[in-house]
């Protein structure tokens, strides 16, 4: 039918032409604040968004496009942003739709970071949240308002695992005309394309799988040109007279591509979320691989879930893929690929057992990111987590004992021999604890 | 700018700035199943450099509303009267694909409106496939796909992309996705049945500029060639590495030949 590259191969060359002048196949860094406009018609060209091109490298530049442009073809969406994080990436998006007195409906179950902004920053700017359970559609539904103007969640949420089911929620927000925005760290594009389900925005923070190098910070708001800012008056910034470029219309000047073209115009003009061109090609590089470390992530990961069902000092262990996860069926249809390289459990002893653990490891390190090409282990609930409320932890599905893994692509054998070592420890002081 | 035509309201990019008729007028036509968002790149840029653009959605398409027209015949029409209800005696007509069948047919039978053409990856006749018409009108989204893949040339389908993080093939289905349901059948039945291109080339007096595209698998360069060896007088400009959506592919190619052309 279509003679389009294939996801493999986009991964490594989407976004990137070899230069005509010196050749370049390695995605040259440009490391530039600013670019010598041809003469000043060009210069008023790039200012009036009359052509595409690069005028300072807060708004775009050239190593940060293909790696949105890379971004985009792995989405399947029509444009993407890069920002200097996943979470300039939410707040820029969030602004880029929302204005005072606006309302967004957000997963309980997120980031803690998400979290934090939608309950505790954006509201001193007017823009309330109602949190709901990810995984119950008609909650979402229920708590729309007539000024909701995002539905926002997490595909596996961090670091609960809990799974939004992105059709029925996609219906649910194009009943409801309402953007459905999607964190998608945790599934990557290899796992799951939610536009194709009926999500509109997808946000990634960069730095975790799809880098997967943890060696550079960045995100990526990827828009999926799907939904109709213009049919009806609720979002006057997209589809109505803005006070740039002589009060352009993103919408009637850019059709599916006007969110996209609002968050560049204004998000990266006023806000200056840019990601920097040293960090886009790391994030290149990680990209290239991605495919082939998906696999392994998700080969590595069901066999450390058969290693910590099966081992005497596990309390219990959850993830999406095993049957006792309430989302277990949903997961089969939705991510038959995998549901993503985090495992959560609990050791027998509890919370001191988990410090002794985490404490005990040596291969694995214990560190705040998810998604490197090592292994890695922290404990939520005293690290990034912490400055979640109480009843949001509950809401959250968080418990004191939890450990978060995120598998790497170490030899499996290695890494279980390391976890060994740590139930040892945590063996150690469970049974102190019982004396 | 909102527009009523024959009781229908219309949508008509102007560039991003009040159309004036006292300028001269720009009038640039979209291909099959496209809306004004073929000219994102031409209509700010040409109305800042003192046109007057009218780039609109032909009706069912874009954000214009009504039923899609059923003739190449009735598009050049319909491109007449737009111009007689906004006062413009005659325009410049600039056209892509199936606009340029609609552009040589206004040409023809309503030369007075037309004072010049540029014509950019467009030819005579536009011959359809069967089983491209049926899928229009059965499965229009595989349609969409299929068209926006061998629209575009060898850069695009790597993504590259003078928009920064712009995807010409997201983007090109997203487009046509947004018309009325009918559109791109109508368009496609319409581009099949006309026959007066050749005719209407030949007799053309109007100053004449024809933009192809060298990897142009919708309507192939060499009918692009013909076209302009048809056309008495007419000059061209070959983009080598182009697919058919040349206007978003190449913008500044192509807008430096429209400005040397409408200068000359």
């Amino acid at each position: 039918m279509s003679d389009d590259y294939k996801f493999d191969t986009l991964s490594l060359h989407a976004g990137h032409v070899p230069d005509p002048q010196f050749g370049s196949r390695a995605v040259p860094i440009h490391q530039t604040t600013s670019y010598v406009f041809r003469d000043t018609e060009h210069a008023a060209a790039l200012y009036n968004m009359e052509l595409g091109g690069h005028l300072y490298t807060r708004i775009s530049n050239p190593t940060v496009a293909v790696l949105e442009q890379r971004v985009a073809a792995l989405e399947g969406g029509v444009a993407a942003t890069a920002t200097a994080s996943g979470m300039a990436a939410l707040t820029t998006a969030v602004m880029t739709i929302c204005s005072s007195g606006d309302h967004i409906v957000a997963s309980s179950r997120m980031y803690g970071a998400n979290i934090n902004l939608l309950e505790n920053t954006l509201p001193r700017f007017g823009i309330t949240t109602t949190f709901v359970a990810p995984d119950d559609p008609d909650a979402i539904a229920a708590a729309i308002q007539p000024n909701t103007k995002i539905i926002f969640g997490e595909v596996i949420g961090n670091p609960g695992l809990d799974i939004m089911d992105v059709a029925a929620v996609g219906e649910v927000a194009s009943k409801a005309h309402v953007p459905l925005m999607l964190d998608c760290t945790f599934n990557t594009p290899w796992l799951l394309k939610p536009i194709e389900l009926g999500a509109n925005i997808i946000i990634h923070s960069l730095t975790k799988w799809m880098g997967g190098h943890g060696i550079a910070i960045g995100g990526a708001v990827v828009d999926g040109g799907n939904f109709d800012w213009g049919r009806d008056d609720r979002f006057p910034t997209i589809a109505g007279p803005h006070y740039a470029m002589n009060e352009i219309n993103f919408h009637e000047e850019f059709g599916p591509a006007a969110f996209t073209a609002k968050f560049r115009a204004e998000g990266m003009y006023n806000f200056g979320p840019s990601m920097s061109p040293t960090n886009a090609f790391h994030i290149l590089q990680g990209l290239e691989t991605l495919p082939l470390r998906m696999q392994r992530h998700m080969d590595n990961t069901a066999a450390m879930l058969e290693f910590l069902t099966s081992h005497d000092a596990v309390a219990w262990v959850k993830h999406p893929t095993l049957p006792d996860h309430p989302s277990h069926q949903l997961v089969q249809r939705m991510l038959p690929r995998g549901a993503g390289s985090i495992i959560v459990f609990g050791l027998k002893g509890g919370r001191a057992a988990g410090k002794a653990f985490i404490e005990a490891v040596e291969l694995a390190s214990h560190l705040a990111n998810v998604g490197d090409a090592k292994t890695l282990v922290i404990h939520p609930a005293s690290t990034t987590h912490s400055h979640i409320s109480a009843e949001a932890m509950v809401e959250g599905g968080l418990s004191d004992d939890m450990i978060r893994l995120s598998v790497g692509l170490e030899d499996i054998n290695d890494i279980t021999t390391d976890f060994e070592l740590g139930f040892r420890a945590a063996a150690r002081v469970a049974a102190k604890a019982a004396e | 700018m909102k527009h009523e035509l024959h009781g229908e309201m219309i949508h008509i990019a102007t560039g991003g700035l009040d159309f004036d008729n006292n300028k001269p007028v720009l009038l640039f036509l979209h291909g099959s199943g496209q809306s004004h968002l073929t000219w994102v790149l031409q209509s700010r840029y040409f109305a800042h450099r003192g046109f007057a653009v009218l780039a609109p959605d032909l009706p069912g398409h874009g954000l214009s509303d009504g039923t899609p027209l059923a003739s190449i015949e009735e598009m050049a029409d319909w491109s007449v009267a737009l111009l007689d209800s906004l006062q413009v005696a005659s325009a410049t007509y600039v056209a892509h694909s199936q606009g340029v069948l609609v552009a040589l047919d206004a040409a023809a039978r309503h030369p007075q409106h037309v004072s010049a053409l540029a014509l950019i990856a467009g030819a005579m006749a536009i011959p359809v496939n069967d089983m491209l018409i049926e899928m229009s009108q059965h499965q229009p989204d595989k349609a969409f796909e299929m068209m926006t893949s061998w629209g575009h040339g060898p850069g695009a389908h790597k993504f590259d992309n003078t928009q920064p993080g712009h995807s010409f093939l997201g983007y090109g289905r997203r487009v046509m996705a947004q018309n009325d349901g009918a559109a791109l059948h109508a368009d496609l039945v319409a581009c099949n049945r006309y026959v007066s291109g050749p005719t209407a080339a030949a007799a053309i007096t109007q100053p004449s500029l024809c933009l192809i595209a060298g990897r142009d698998r919708m309507t192939p360069a060499k009918f692009g060639h013909k076209m302009a060896a048809t056309i008495p007088g007419a000059t061209s400009c070959t983009f080598d590495r182009a697919g058919h959506f040349l206007p978003a592919e190449f913008p500044l190619e192509v807008n430096e030949s429209l400005v040397a052309f409408l200068a000359r």
